[in-house]
């Protein structure tokens, strides 16, 4: 188990790097002509984040959940997702965030990994949005270690900053794991 | 002839065969492509080992021949001519029948023994009936389609799918019943006739559901005479081999089980015939001395109860003795000797199931038995069934098994329970009670009540899953239900029962591996899950008090449990080693060459390595060379299982630095376990 995780982290700081590298490059490139990234907008502790659209599988009302018994509390239930059953996770606690109630306007985001598809609970929605890559920056002030592993920058916008999210690291994050394998 | 074994290689000869043939008229026609030889050199190998497996000495020994006839043309000992050629697929063809011959059950349209003879003296086989393989192939297309049990399982998915639809529907026709009373009657009249032809459409569509189901089903069930021929040879051979005369029967062969379950059934019976003849069955001598008959006997025997299957193994051996049972187990520190003095006779029987009881030699020698009983229930557990014993010393043991048919759709008790519903196996059930605050005591620090006579401790099942409980006010009735596992009940306070339904086992998803308390889930009529409770995991030792998702204890055992890596080319023997393996409790990996073997080896951490010699690109002299140069393989034990039995391969094997060389022709079960057992414990 822990070679796995030592193993886990280096991949993972590999990749940190080259999604850097990948993204000074295309801050460079952006000069020439206006980039924009499709995502997916919705809000989580109060604040605005987003994804890149080929994570996310639907986007759905928040159905009855079913809790699981004995695990832990980043999985607040089950559904049935047109017969399969998927997990409902609240990923507020892994990014530092508070957990405000989920009201009506509360969705769940059905995102496709690797290895499963899980359900992230979100306040709210707010639909695709094509984002402009000039106005992203990797670095986000202020912001603790445990929450800078899950994002990637912020984009600067009129109406507010939208944080990037890291879907990648996310998704592979052992965490996310229920159970013994 | 339906052995589990057979049909594997079977399948696998199947390929080999079509491999040889195709290669064999290549070759025919261009004769200066000697580099095709290699290839079917290596497929007239693997056949003959995988033969040798089975016990097929007939194929074997022809495929022994085809073997040498190949080898003579790659060395240039011998000409590439049609001649040779037509030998070849001479050979071929006689293995063809004979293998098509064994899956039919019949016997070949061939005096094998003759065409053995003759086949090695290099003479035609002209005792092969003309065109054996064309015959052969019309009669199987006429009534037979092979599936992939992948296929099937998808169907039974889908069918899965249908049931938890018509739930669905059912439950609409409710709720369309409700709105119906609640119209004006001028309207209600043709609404109410419209429903009711409504309801009809559902029910006959459900009886059709019904009965796909039951093809669909039957479609996976075998029955149990396809793992029990084997049986029969075990027990021959082991009682030869331990001296003991023994008269073995099989009652109920026919009964059928899904094939999943008779997979996880047979090292389980395995186990507990090794079990009756080794520690049960005495010596003819001493049988005689107690005025038994000579020759002992072992029944086992399968018939249906309910929904599910019950096995017995019964032996009229020494039976099991509970005093020094208890003895053994305070010995070897699995209980404390006061608890021990507490116990009941039949009770005493149930702790050869203790992790930790069966390790010991010497409690084979006291109690004469209890090997491994702990591996046969993990093994019961893992297909939902439950295990019971009994035994009269000097007289008897038997083990009952009670198996569900199959494990994709289960009985169950719908409860619900810290406001979330349940469904309970009723494999596990025993039974429902309503009980009144008065009827509860407390023994120490638990709370009982008396179930039949019997004190039964009561738990709160919501307390034990970590659920929010309700607390009731007053003398009202608790639903109760009565639990029961291997000799064990408990009572658990549930908030309702529902009644019981059919429900369609659905797994949760690669997000979750084994999560504790639960089996899987269904889903409702309503459209929403339900979880599907692993009621074993309620009779774990803690009690009501919420617990950690695994304990240490579980830890350690799962870290502890021995891994193997089993690297072989042909699904015969792999399939026979890692059931061998697996029966016993190991954790077996397999490998289809050596460089899948390097790779698999590389990612994970394995205590041995069992590896075939010839196998398509790096051999098992290479494979074991390059693992001794690895950092983290050097001193891992390796075995060498090989068809080829010179010294020579021996003592390359050896040098190679394997630690011990095990000859396919001589193989058995027994000698493999004692050698890793010899290796690693």
């Amino acid at each position: 188990m822990a070679t796995g995780n030592d193993n886990g982290y280096d991949i993972r700081s590999i990749l940190n790097q080259m999604r850097e590298e990948y993204w000074e490059a295309l801050s460079e490139e952006e000069s020439e002509a206006k980039q924009m990234l499709e995502c997916l907008v919705f809000t989580l502790g109060g604040e605005r984040y987003a994804f890149e659209t080929h994570f996310a599988c639907e986007v759905i009302r928040i159905p009855k959940l079913i809790r699981v018994p004995a695990v832990q509390s980043l999985v607040t239930g089950i559904f049935n997702l047109r017969g399969d059953i998927t997990a409902a996770i609240d990923i507020r606690p892994m990014l530092g965030l508070a957990q405000p109630e989920l009201g009506p306007a509360g969705r769940i985001l059905v995102v496709r990994g690797d290895l499963f598809s899980t359900g992230i609970l979100v306040e709210a929605a707010h639909g695709v949005q094509p984002l402009d890559l000039e106005r992203f920056e990797t670095a986000v002030a202020g912001l603790s270690a445990e929450r800078k592993q899950f994002i990637r920058g912020h984009f600067n916008l009129e109406e507010g900053a939208v944080l990037l999210l890291d879907m990648e690291a996310l998704l592979a994050a052992p965490e996310l794991l229920v159970g013994e394998a | 002839m339906g052995n589990r074994y057979l049909e594997i290689f079977c399948r696998e000869a199947e390929e080999h065969l079509a491999s040889l043939q195709s290669g064999l008229l290549v070759l025919e026609k261009n004769p200066a492509r000697t580099e095709l030889l290699h290839e079917l050199l290596r497929n007239a190998h693997t056949l003959k080992g995988s033969a040798r497996m089975v016990g097929l000495a007939d194929i074997s020994a022809i495929t022994h021949t085809m073997e040498e006839l190949l080898k003579g043309m790659e060395q240039g000992l011998r000409r590439v001519d049609a001649e040779t050629i037509d030998l070849l697929l001479k050979g071929a063809d006689a293995v063809a029948l004979i293998t098509s011959a064994l899956m039919r059950g019949v016997p070949p349209e061939l005096d094998v023994e003759r065409f053995v003879a003759e086949y090695e003296r290099g003479e035609s086989g002209r005792l092969l009936p003309a065109e054996p393989l064309e015959a052969k192939v019309e009669g199987a297309v006429a009534d037979t389609v092979r599936a992939d049990v992948k296929t099937l399982d998808n169907l039974v998915n889908l069918v899965g799918e249908m049931i938890i639809n018509r739930k669905r529907l059912e439950a609409k026709l409710e709720g369309l019943k409700e709105l119906c009373y609640e119209l004006p009657p001028e309207k209600a009249a043709p609404f109410a006739a419209f429903r009711g032809e409504l309801e009809e459409d559902i029910l006959y569509l459900g009886f059709l559901i019904q009965d796909l189901h039951e093809k669909t089903m039957g479609l996976r069930m075998l029955p149990l005479k396809t793992i029990s021929d084997g049986l029969e040879r075990l027990v021959r051979d082991l009682s030869l081999q331990l001296s003991r005369e023994v008269q073995f029967e099989i009652e109920g062969q026919g009964i059928e089980m899904d094939r999943v379950l008779l997979d996880g059934l047979k090292p389980i019976l395995i186990h507990l015939l090794t079990n009756a003849l080794s520690h049960g069955i005495e010596p003819p001598e001493a049988r005689e001395a107690a005025g038994k008959p000579r020759r002992g006997s072992v029944l086992l025997s399968a018939r249906h109860e309910g929904n599910s299957v019950l096995v017995e193994v019964r032996d009229d051996g020494r039976g099991m003795d509970p005093a020094a049972i208890k003895a053994a187990a305070v010995t070897r520190g699995v209980i404390e000797a006061r608890e021990a003095e507490g116990l009941t006779d039949e009770e005493a029987l149930y702790l050869t199931f203790r992790p930790g009881f069966s390790t010991a030699e010497i409690v084979t020698d006291i109690s004469g038995r209890g090997v491994g009983m702990d591996v046969v229930k993990k093994n019961i557990e893992r297909v939902k069934g439950n295990v019971t014993l009994s035994s009269e010393t000097g007289r008897f043991t038997q083990v009952t098994l009670q198996l569900p048919l199959t494990l994709s759709v289960l009985d169950a008790l719908i409860i619900t329970c810290g406001g979330e519903t349940f469904a309970v196996p009723a494999t596990y059930l025993q039974e429902i009670l309503k009980v009144r605050r008065s009827e509860i005591t407390t023994m120490g620090t638990d709370e009982v009540i008396k179930v039949r006579g019997a004190t039964t401790p009561l738990y709160s099942l919501a307390g034990m899953l970590g659920l929010p409980a309700r607390r009731d006010a007053g003398d009202a009735p608790l639903p109760v239900i009565v639990l029961k596992h291997c000799d064990q009940r408990i009572a658990c306070i549930v908030e309702s029962h529902v009644g019981y339904s059919e429900v369609v086992v659905k797994g949760l998803g690669k997000q979750f591996g084994n999560v504790r308390y639960l089996f899987g889930a269904t889903i409702m009529g309503d459209g929403n899950p339900a979880l599907i409770l692993n009621v074993p995991d309620l009779f774990q030792p803690g009690g009501g008090a919420p617990r950690a998702v695994l304990s240490p204890e579980e830890e350690e055992a799962v870290r502890r449990r021995p891994k193997v890596l089993v690297v072989d080319d042909s699904i015969t023997t792999r399939t026979m080693e890692q059931s061998i393996l697996a029966g016993q409790g190991y954790h077996v990996v397999t490998a289809v060459s050596g460089e899948d073997a390097m790779e698999k080896s590389a990612a994970d951490r394995f205590d041995l390595i069992i590896s075939d010699v010839e196998m398509p690109g790096m051999n098992g002299f290479e494979l074991t060379r390059l693992l001794r140069a690895s950092e983290t393989y050097q001193d891992t034990p390796i075995i060498i299982v090989s068809s080829l039995s010179r010294d020579e391969d021996k003592r390359q094997a050896i040098q190679a630095g394997a630690q011990a060389y095990i000859v396919k022709g001589a193989f058995d079960q027994g000698l493999l376990l004692e050698t890793v057992q010899m290796l690693i414990g």
